[in-house]
């Protein structure tokens, strides 16, 4: 039985920063015709980080997916756990 | 890594053709085995970076493609510049790449590719995939089945340093000292015993950072450590690292049990896990992850 004290693994919503590290700091490079270079990255990210809180147009894009987290039937463990 | 950009050519990015028709690139999300993909694209699919614009596939020999098109007015090398340095722009996109990216991860062994892949026409796609094959088959029997869960280590560092205090026995002496030397003295012997409780705690972190890591490697097929992205000094205290698994979906419950286990371990000295997830397998698809099966963390 978990420790009550403990606020176990309660699904919350995936962090806006972090799904955006990922999306443009990694994944594979594979040299399309026109690709962003890996400072270019680096510049955009820096300058998201800073504007996140005002940018209400990716909650609305990403709401489907983090709100979906438990109802997903073949990904019932999506979310944010924090322990 | 820099990137290599073949020569404009006049007029050979047009894909849709001249005479008022919009000119399109392509853009690619993520690449996967033919017979794992194709079946998914007769159901539901998520929207593409143009929201509008479905997604389609491109196949070559075993494997395939996830792509759309996209105005080439808004994706040639100029004009995305030029978007990227608007934040809405770029997040909305970012964040529908994920959602694509996403979308097929759940049901596929997927290589996810970085935001702003582009290519001019389809065919290139193809090429892409056969010259690569090699290299993108073993990628793509990497993440077969599995997924990326990441785990945000926070310390509390007033906790920490209190756990420290009743139980660090060369920490509770030097201010034992400090509290019953004369006042000059204690002077220095406090500030010396302020920059070990400084160095304990550091090296608390790292022990407690070492520690969840090496027993998470231990339940998952690889592992990393990421750079810290935010001084986060809110709710659970600062970050004080982050780790990346790749994580068997069947050995999925093992892996939080432990990641649970841990957390309740570590709770009383101030640390607190967040694990996050699931992700795409975007820290663990370049060629230098494939090659190991377990990559060192450090």
């Amino acid at each position: 039985m978990p420790d009550p004290d403990l606020e176990l693994l309660e699904q919350s919503d995936l962090s806006l920063l972090e799904t955006l590290d990922h999306v443009l700091n990694k994944g594979l490079v594979i040299a399309g015709e026109i690709t962003i270079s890996v400072a270019d990255i680096d510049l955009i990210f820096v300058g998201l980080n800073v504007l996140l809180g005002s940018v209400e147009t990716i909650n609305e894009v990403l709401g489907q997916r983090t709100s979906g987290g438990a109802a997903e039937s073949d990904a019932p463990e999506s979310g944010t756990g924090r322990a | 890594m820099s990137q290599e950009l073949p020569q404009k050519r006049g007029g050979a990015a047009a894909a849709a053709g001249e005479g008022g028709q919009e000119r399109h690139a392509f853009y690619v999300y993520g690449i996967g085995a033919r017979a794992d993909l194709e079946p998914l694209f007769a159901e539901t699919l998520p929207e593409g970076i143009e929201g509008s614009v479905p997604l389609e596939i491109v196949v070559e020999g075993e494997l395939a493609a996830i792509a759309s098109t996209v105005p080439l007015k808004d994706y040639d090398e100029e004009a995305l510049e030029a978007h990227l340095a608007d934040p809405e722009w770029t997040a909305a996109r970012a964040a529908r790449h994920q959602k694509v990216v996403a979308h097929f991860a759940e049901r596929a062994g997927i290589v996810p590719l970085r935001f702003g892949t582009i290519y001019r026409e389809r065919s290139r796609i193809a090429q892409m995939l056969s010259e690569k094959r090699e290299e993108l088959s073993a990628l793509t029997a990497r993440v077969q089945g599995r997924e990326e869960w990441s785990l945000n280590l926070f310390c509390e560092r007033a906790k920490l340093m209190k756990r420290l205090d009743s139980t660090n026995l060369r920490l509770r002496e030097a201010s034992e000292r400090a509290a019953s030397a004369p006042p000059g003295q204690a002077y220095l012997l406090r500030k010396k015993t302020e920059a070990l409780r400084s160095a304990e705690a550091r090296a608390e972190i790292q022990r407690v950072t070492a520690a969840v890591a090496e027993a998470l490697a231990a339940r998952s097929d690889g592992a990393k450590r990421l750079n810290l992205l935010r001084q986060e000094t809110a709710e659970p205290g600062e970050l004080a690292a982050r780790l990346s698994f790749l994580v068997a979906r069947d050995r999925l419950a093992e892996f939080r049990a432990v990641a649970e286990q841990l957390a309740r371990e570590h709770t009383e000295s101030g640390f607190t896990l967040e694990l996050v997830g699931p992700w795409p397998a975007f820290n663990f698809t370049d060629a230098a992850t494939a090659a190991a099966s377990t990559d060192p963390i450090s």
